[in-house]
């Protein structure tokens, strides 16, 4: 029996992406189908690098194939970061998504699940960069281990690269005992230039490093541009979700989708015996997930491994073999779905006129 | 979820702003209305000027209010330039929603604030 292109595309079409909840050929994934006699090529075309199910998808895509009695199956697989359909982003045309990681309280590990983040959708293939709002208290150079300053290109800041990541922050402009006391409109006025005067080129995600509350830079941010959405970090203990749920609460008075819950310092597990200790508690902030209705993407253990290694400026995220590393390897993962599912999700572009 | 404006057009019909919504609504607002209902910090201090537009000129006279322009403000609101200067109020659509003049919505908030 002869096999036609159509074929082929409606065996594919029998498998859904789990995320998006629709079939692999309506959403555009095949692309290059070939068909030679009993061979059969094509390429998988995801929307991200760090989709958590690929492996499942192109085994399924090979076996609903093969049951046409096809032998030779290949799949390549590629994938096309997308951004929403809304509003462009005028200041940063060529960055995709924008992800702002917050949280309520201080202290919670925001700067350090954002650096780790960045590193481990990088590893996954994604062009990322990191970008430090913390103005008065700016830590993801450290946490990096970036000593090199941007440099001026054309009039705009090229920012350095560390683990493949792009970064921009205060913390390169002003003494490491130097203080920024300033007030809002100046604050604005750096994020504006954080955004519009830094060379980032093409990326698939902005990582933005949030500080705590709900003041001048969260508001500042959410105005200058549409983000994609926040991810919420929080330790497990009620006086940390308590305070998460205002940033909760004030990033849906802006219309910023939330993209889903971390808890950090979830647990600990004593490296001496293997005893594992709820120190803040266990849980919280998934059932706080759960309540609220937004994805919980995942927990990181309270591990010495990650205070040292961020001391150090060697993110535990750039070895996914470490159980911290793998912990964040797949919260990047479940992270970068979510933006898949919120961008097809998304209403279209609002006509001004 | 809330709406949002599907079209804004600025220079709708009979000197109006007019929203077309996600959820079907479509509404008109005067720009006098709009104007009034600015919920910058400063108007909502010292109330909108009592007769908003142009200062006058001495041929011309005063020229009637409109918008110049506007924006959108990340993913939640619309900031309206009017002509007289003004340009400070950002007006979430949220509010926008909930000021709307149509009869239907004028009715519900009547109900809503004796009920």
């Amino acid at each position: 029996m002869k096999i036609s292109p159509q074929d082929v595309l409606r065996a594919l079409a029998t498998i859904k992406d789990p995320d998006l909840n629709r079939d692999i050929v309506s959403l555009g994934f095949i692309k290059e189908l070939q068909v030679e006699d009993s061979r059969v090529s094509f390429t998988l075309q995801l929307t991200t690098p760090a989709c958590p199910v690929r492996e499942q998808l192109v085994a399924a895509a090979k076996q609903a194939v093969e049951a046409l009695g096809v032998r030779d199956v290949q799949v390549r697989l590629t994938s096309q970061v997308m951004s929403g359909r809304g509003r462009k982003l005028e200041l940063i045309p060529q960055v995709k998504n924008t992800v702002a990681v917050a949280s309520g309280k201080g202290g919670v590990g925001k700067s350090t699940v954002a650096a780790n983040l960045a590193v481990a959708l990088e590893r996954a293939g994604a062009r990322v960069g990191l970008m430090d709002t913390d103005v008065y208290g700016p830590s993801i150079p450290v946490l990096m281990g970036s000593n090199n300053p941007p440099c001026v290109v054309e009039g705009k800041l090229e920012p350095p690269v560390e683990y493949g990541i792009k970064i921009i922050s205060m913390g390169y402009f002003l003494p490491k005992d130097e203080a920024i006391i300033w007030r809002g409109p100046m604050l604005h006025r750096t994020m504006q230039q954080f955004l519009g005067e830094v060379r980032w080129g093409e990326l698939d995600y902005l990582i933005m490093d949030l500080p705590p509350g709900t003041g001048d830079i969260q508001l500042s941010l959410s105005q200058t541009i549409p983000l994609t959405g926040a991810v919420i970090v929080s330790t497990p203990q009620d006086l940390a979700l308590d305070v998460a749920s205002k940033a909760i609460a004030m990033f849906q008075k802006l219309r910023v989708p939330i993209l889903g819950l971390i808890e950090n310092m979830s647990y600990y597990v004593c490296p001496q015996c293997g005893h594992r200790e709820d120190i803040f508690g266990h849980g919280g902030a998934r059932a706080a997930a759960c309540k609220l209705g937004f994805p919980f993407l995942g927990e990181i253990p309270l591990d010495p491994a990650i205070r040292l290694q961020s001391d150090a400026g060697k993110p535990v995220a750039i070895d996914d073999t470490t159980p911290c590393g793998k912990a964040f390897g797949e919260i990047a993962g479940a992270l970068a779905a979510q933006i898949s599912r919120v961008n097809a999700q998304e209403p279209g572009e609002i006509k001004l006129e | 979820m809330a709406a949002v404006p599907t079209t804004i057009k600025l220079a709708g019909p009979q000197d109006t702003v007019s929203i077309a919504w996600s959820d079907g609504h479509l509404s008109s607002y005067p720009y006098g209305y709009l104007r009034s209902k600015c919920p910058c910090a400063t108007c909502e201090e010292n109330g909108p000027p009592p007769n908003p537009g142009t200062s006058p000129s001495p041929i011309l006279g005063r020229k009637p209010l409109k918008p110049e322009r506007a924006e959108l403000v990340g993913r939640y609101a619309l900031q309206i330039f009017w002509n007289d200067g003004h340009s400070t109020g950002i007006y979430p659509f949220d509010f926008l929603h909930s000021l709307c003049p149509c009869p239907t919505c004028t009715a519900r908030r009547a109900a809503d604030a004796t009920g």
